[in-house]
């Protein structure tokens, strides 16, 4: 359904598309994800002429010939920050036209955190987007609003762009989440898209988890990879040549050669960070690129609800 | 049940009444009213005889509900010998009913 609206549309509206993949998923499921923490309709006020119409119950003047504006429960639950690593890395695997139907790594987090928003705003949770590289390149304020929402959905329509070579934008995500953890200061859900392709050693990870933990704030930590290429290091047996997206070095090889040695090695490092989320329980969850959206929307449901 | 006051019987069951008085105003079409309506009920109930819990139909008692100026519905207010001492707005939960009733009784 997705992709038949972005081929006629012909562009990626990612903000439509996004909302007809939570329809999708939410008709999918036996029981409301809404259900127990929706926000109430919690009265009618008088319309005062003169305000704005926008929130008029206008089945009720159908109804009545009263003019009455609907109230809700001004409180969010839920404050939420999406944070994209927007390393150069992240553009694998390369492609003309990164799409929804045929995403890199960097399409696959915009589309995945509009998705996550289409649901945040429909509890009418406040939302906010921080971009990370090397250093943070962005971050938006947390809030639900309609114009925020726009203004988010126009920030990750900037990500689908194509590869720039030049950019060598490299990550650095440890003292950045460190950053972020003391610079968020009221307690809220921190969802996380990487690659987890940096320099950095595993441990100076952690910590960064676990500060952001300490500072009681509750993680996500999606592991966003093209699992048959990255981790399988599944290609044909004749040689490579690898290029480093972030530093643009190179290696020629048969990737035969070295598939056991790397597939032990990165397989080594997820596992070693899986147990130390478990431990201090974050939810360390793998996204494959290739497997759509509700590997993501599921997690976060049943993050939602042990929440409240 | 709550008891059913009238631009009539607004005198003699609120302004005389030597109890607490719970109005409830409320409307036929409004949802968050319908909600909190069981609440107010209850409340009735466990409170005979202590206070009275009353409900006004804001499309029909226009005398009391102007006089109140009540602009949004579901309202609560609570009138100790004839003087509005709090006023709740909005579906609450019934403890927050409860809490304001103890603190009056």
């Amino acid at each position: 359904m997705s992709d038949k609206i972005e081929s006629i549309i012909g562009y990626p509206s990612l903000e439509l598309v996004t909302n007809q993949v939570v329809e999708g998923f939410i008709t999918g499921l036996h029981k409301s994800p809404f259900h127990g923490f929706s926000v109430e309709f919690a009265e009618h006020r008088l319309y005062n002429s003169g305000e704005s119409t926008k929130n008029i119950d206008w089945k009720l003047y159908g109804r009545t010939d009263k003019l009455f504006v609907k109230k809700y429960e001004e409180e969010t639950n839920l404050r939420c920050l999406l944070v994209v690593d927007n390393s150069s890395s992240m553009f694998f695997p390369l492609h003309k036209e990164p799409s929804f139907s045929n995403p890199n790594k960097i399409t696959f987090a915009a589309y995945a955190c509009g998705v996550l928003i289409q649901m945040l705003s429909r509890q009418r949770d406040a939302y906010g987007l921080s971009l990370i590289s090397d250093k943070i390149d962005l971050i938006t304020e947390i809030k639900s609003n309609f114009g925020h929402k726009k203004h988010v959905f126009t920030l990750l329509e900037s990500l689908l762009k194509p590869y720039d070579k030049e950019s060598k934008l490299q990550t650095n995500i440890s003292p950045l989440l460190h950053q972020l953890a003391m610079q968020i200061h009221r307690r809220s859900l921190i969802i996380i898209f990487t690659d987890l392709l940096s320099e950095e050693n595993t441990e100076e990870l952690i910590s960064s988890l676990q500060h952001m933990k300490h500072s009681k704030h509750e993680v996500i930590l999606f592991h966003v990879s093209d699992k048959q290429k990255e981790i399988e290091f599944d290609y044909n047996s004749r040689p490579h040549r690898f290029v480093d997206m972030e530093t643009l070095e190179e290696i020629k090889l048969n990737p035969q050669e070295i598939k056991e040695a790397y597939q032990k090695a990165i397989t080594d490092k997820i596992q070693m960070l899986k147990t130390s989320c478990e431990n201090t329980r974050i939810d360390f969850v793998d996204a494959d690129i290739n497997k759509g959206f509700d590997q993501i929307l599921l997690p976060y449901i049943i993050k939602r609800t042990k929440m409240y | 049940m709550a008891l059913q006051v009238t631009d009539e019987t607004f005198e003699s069951a609120v302004l005389q009444s030597d109890k607490l008085v719970v109005l409830d105003f409320w409307a036929q079409w409004c949802g968050p009213c319908r909600q909190i309506a069981p609440i107010i009920d209850e409340l009735a109930t466990e409170y005979e005889g202590k206070a009275v819990i009353g409900k006004v139909d804001v499309d029909s008692a226009t005398e009391i509900t102007s006089r109140y100026s009540i602009r949004n519905i579901p309202t609560v207010l609570f009138i100790k010998n004839g003087e509005m001492v709090e006023k709740l707005v909005g579906a609450q939960s019934k403890s927050k009913f409860v809490d304001i009733i103890e603190k009056h009784l």
